[in-house]
């Protein structure tokens, strides 16, 4: 459902990314992990058309979208939650959710903490539920493929447990394919098939998300290598 | 590279200047004149350059400071003041010049105060803030009696009576050529120092440079009020020569000319700049009898063009190519670590 | 007292056109983070339509209606042609629409002539009540700006166009990524902000002399208007508008037009130093 192949990009003369090739089967979640600095975000950016690429090609859906500018890559069927939830603080929560369409009803059956908040302005409402906002605004657009970058960053661990409870809800419900840019060891686990590692600029492994857990506190494990110092 | 080496920068200027100093020989009379004015032009042009293409400041009303310092001399030397010993004194050309290059710092120095204070304003909103001056001061002027208002002042002595004879420009030429060249050699030599450097800094990274202890807002002050000083030089010399001030030389029109033979000369070199405004104006003495009201239609749609297409400039464009192609071609040891401005850093 | 009146009604009208002729500057500058210097030009050139119209006998209100049109479809010209090659280089905008505005007033000065044209005014006569008179074309004048400006309001509160706009002046980038084209939404903003001055143009067009150096004159205090009521939200540009324009007007009026430039310019610098955002700075675009 979404896939890269050998995709390069960077910023000005400094490349970030040097190749990365990846497929994500429809209906399934992969979550992307890396060390800060290796390319999580820049990956997000050339994924949904903000960064261009250098090189490589991208698919969604059988669909070649390299190059494509976003508006039109998200029409194609990519919604994202981005880093920090960059909901709009002046609208209120309806209208932030309309944005990219109608609301389907079904938004409000998966956050069912979001109804009474319809009339408020986003701005002010918590971390957490600015983050249900910025999910629901995504999934309003009924997307196939769905990338979240970092989305438990500021969030306490109840709310991002409970996050991942309604993703998971999502994902059975709807089939929905997901690319998870995640730190948070527990979400990956929660809601992952596979796990691939970003580092320099390629990806170094991609093992199943049972080896992950199996080899959470191996020094060998793709954990340590990948993520710690 | 972006910048052009030392040795070439010398070349090229030691050519332009020699040049320039060889006019009296082809037309000691009427082109003479124009020249005269053509390089206090170009210097007014090199001060801007400073400003714009190094600091980063698009300054829309940089001719305030120019007509600052003629509008000081004018009245400075007429005695507009007064006739105590003070005015008196103040009075002779070779005070006056330096008071009124002062005034035009001073004067810069207190709108910098207010433009770069704190966080500064942005590129856009100094753009229109300064524009807005100049069209202010103009009307202001024009609305001032005493400085003659729409008329302005006529009749402003000139720098000595070595200059006075009004049938021979040469020997005042000589002295605005001298002391372009002073202002260009001193402009190159900051520019090429520490000095610059900051200078470049405060334009593409303003808050880096703030986390190494340097004061942007002292940078980009002592930048404005150097621009604004030479500006004003150029201007008090200018009313000098012409012997009259009016307030086109202090409003928005002249704001707008030289940043467009700044733009259209080169922004960030200065030689660039000076060329500029010295090619624009001649073409403006040969051009616009020929195309009449087109003229400007014809400039500004160049300047669009440059500005779109060629925003390094169009006589800045060639040099830097030419210098890089000499660089190229020379055998001698890579010194150009992979930067722009690395002459004289740290 | 009564007889003061005369004088703030034409603080007021002048406030109005302000505002109509600083929405656009706003629109841009938020949504694109530019500065259009050609958007005096704009304003000339409604003022100029209906001089046009006026030689070709048509009836003032059709052209004033036709200005916004004409003018919006330069607008979307100059944003096509000529904005859109140096969006990302925002002083460089500064520069290009400069040169663009000085194209602009020649082909008019060749087309028309550098002198004034006068238009006539349309609706003749005064309104008097009670123990004082004004003229009427002015009261109309008031009444079309302030329909205008609300109707533009209500479009972007309380319309999906509206939204999509704001949302493009928030966050361009998290707009993209909902499927909205940004670049679409921004070219008919544009547009619009141009059709606004036209019309600000044609309606002021009867009071003043047209002649091809008018844009700067409002040029100036829309800008000091800007920085004084902050570019970021409606209330913002009101609220300069207001003060800009009618410390301009009475001061104007009562000491001279000179002065008033001045304590207006001396205020906005103030304001600067005190709240570089302005007034109301919104959420937009920091200055």
């Amino acid at each position: 459902m979404l896939e890269f192949n050998n995709i390069q990009a960077g910023y000005g003369q400094l490349p970030v990314l040097r190749g990365v090739s990846l497929a994500i089967e429809k209906g399934t979640v992969l979550a992307l992990m890396g060390r800060n600095g290796m390319g999580k975000t820049t990956l997000c950016k050339a994924c949904n058309g903000l960064l261009e690429t250098t090189a490589g090609s991208m698919r969604v859906d059988g669909e070649d979208v390299t190059g494509m500018p976003a508006f039109k890559i998200a029409r194609r069927g990519l919604a994202t939650v981005p880093q920090g939830r960059d909901v709009f603080e002046d609208f209120t929560v309806d209208e932030n959710l309309c944005l990219g369409g109608p609301v389907p009803g079904a938004i409000y059956d998966w956050f069912p903490a979001l109804a009474p908040l319809r009339h408020r302005m986003a701005g002010t409402l918590s971390g957490g539920e600015q983050q249900m906002v910025a999910i629901g605004r995504a999934l309003a657009r009924k997307p196939k493929v769905l990338l979240l970058d970092e989305p438990s960053e500021g969030l306490q661990p109840s709310v991002i447990h409970e996050m991942g409870v309604v993703l998971r809800r999502v994902v059975d419900d709807v089939g929905l394919t997901i690319l998870l840019v995640e730190q948070h060891i527990e979400l990956v686990q929660a809601l992952a098939g596979s796990v691939a590692f970003l580092a320099n600029g390629v990806i170094a492994e991609q093992v199943p998300v049972a080896v992950l857990s199996d080899t959470l506190n191996d020094a060998e494990g793709p954990v340590h290598r990948h993520l710690c110092i | 590279m972006n910048r052009l080496t030392p040795s070439f920068s010398a070349a090229t200027a030691a050519v332009v200047f020699v040049a320039l100093a060889l006019v009296p020989v082809l037309d000691s009379g009427y082109w003479t004149g124009q020249a005269t004015r053509y390089v206090l032009f170009g210097m007014f042009a090199m001060s801007l350059s400073l400003l714009w293409g190094r600091a980063g400041l698009l300054a829309f009303g940089h001719a305030v400071f120019f007509g600052i310092g003629g509008y000081g001399m004018a009245s400075l030397t007429m005695g507009l003041f007064g006739d105590g010993t003070v005015w008196a004194l103040l009075a002779r050309p070779w005070v006056a010049l330096p008071v009124s290059v002062a005034g035009a710092g001073l004067a810069a120095a207190a709108l910098g105060w207010f433009l770069f204070l704190g966080r500064g304003v942005s590129g856009a909103y100094l753009a229109i803030i300064t524009l807005s001056v100049a069209v202010i001061v103009e009307q202001a002027v024009r609305g001032v009696y005493a400085l003659g208002g729409d008329n302005g002042l006529v009749g402003v002595p000139a720098l000595g009576a070595w200059a006075a004879n009004p049938f021979d420009p040469v020997p005042m030429f000589y002295a605005v050529l001298v002391t372009a060249v002073v202002v260009y050699v001193g402009l190159d030599l900051l520019l090429r120092s520490r000095v610059g450097a900051l200078l470049t800094a405060v334009s593409t990274n303003p808050d880096r440079l703030g986390h190494f202890g340097y004061s942007v807002f002292a940078v980009r002050l002592g930048a404005f009020v150097l621009g604004a000083a030479i500006a004003g030089l150029a201007g008090a010399m200018f009313v000098a020569t012409d012997g009259f001030a009016s307030p086109s030389l202090i409003g928005f029109g002249l704001s707008a000319e030289v940043l467009i033979w700044v733009a259209l000369g080169g922004r960030s070199i200065v030689l660039a700049a000076f060329l500029g405004a010295v090619a624009v104006r001649l073409a403006e003495a040969f051009l616009s009898g020929l195309l009449g009201d087109f003229w400007l239609l014809a400039l500004g749609l160049v300047f669009m063009g440059s500005v779109v297409l060629l925003p390094q400039g169009l006589i800045a464009t060639p040099m830097l190519w030419l210098n890089n192609r000499l660089g190229q071609g020379s055998k001698s040891k890579s010194r150009a670590a992979p930067g722009p401005a690395n002459e004289g850093m740290v | 007292m009564i007889e003061a009146l005369p004088i703030f009604l034409d603080a007021l009208s002048f406030v109005l056109i302000l505002v109509l002729v600083a929405s656009g500057l706003v629109i841009v500058f938020g949504m694109m983070g530019i500065i259009n210097l050609a958007h005096g030009e704009l304003f000339l050139l409604g003022a100029y339509t209906v001089v046009v119209a006026q030689g070709l006998g048509a009836p003032f209100w059709l052209a004033a209606a036709l200005a916004p049109l004409v003018v919006g479809l330069a607008g979307l010209a100059i944003e096509l042609l000529l904005v859109r090659f140096v969006v990302h280089r925002p002083l460089d905008t500064i520069l290009a629409t400069w040169g663009l505005s000085i194209a602009i007033k020649q082909i008019v000065v060749l087309a028309f002539g550098p002198g004034s044209h006068s238009v006539a005014v349309p609706i003749d006569g005064a309104i008097s009540v009670g123990g004082f008179t004004y003229p009427a074309y002015r009261i109309v004048l008031m009444v079309v700006a302030t329909a205008v400006i609300a109707g533009a309001g209500y479009v972007l509160v309380r319309t999906r166009m509206g939204l999509l706009a704001r949302a493009v002046i928030a966050r361009p980038d998290t707009s993209a990524n909902l499927g909205i084209n940004t670049g679409r939404v921004t070219q008919v903003s544009f547009a619009v902000g141009a059709g606004l001055a036209g019309l600000a143009g044609a309606l002021v067009a009867p009071l003043i002399s047209v002649d091809p150096q008018m844009g700067l004159g409002f040029l100036v205090p829309a800008f000091l208007a800007i920085l004084v009521g902050g570019a970021g939200s409606m209330t913002g540009l009101v609220a300069g508008g207001s003060l800009v324009g009618g410390l301009d007007s009475l001061l104007g009026g009562w000491v001279s037009p000179v002065l008033a430039q001045i304590t207006v310019f001396v205020l906005a610098i103030l304001v600067i130093r005190l709240r570089p955002g302005g007034l109301f700075p919104g959420r937009g675009r920091r200055p």
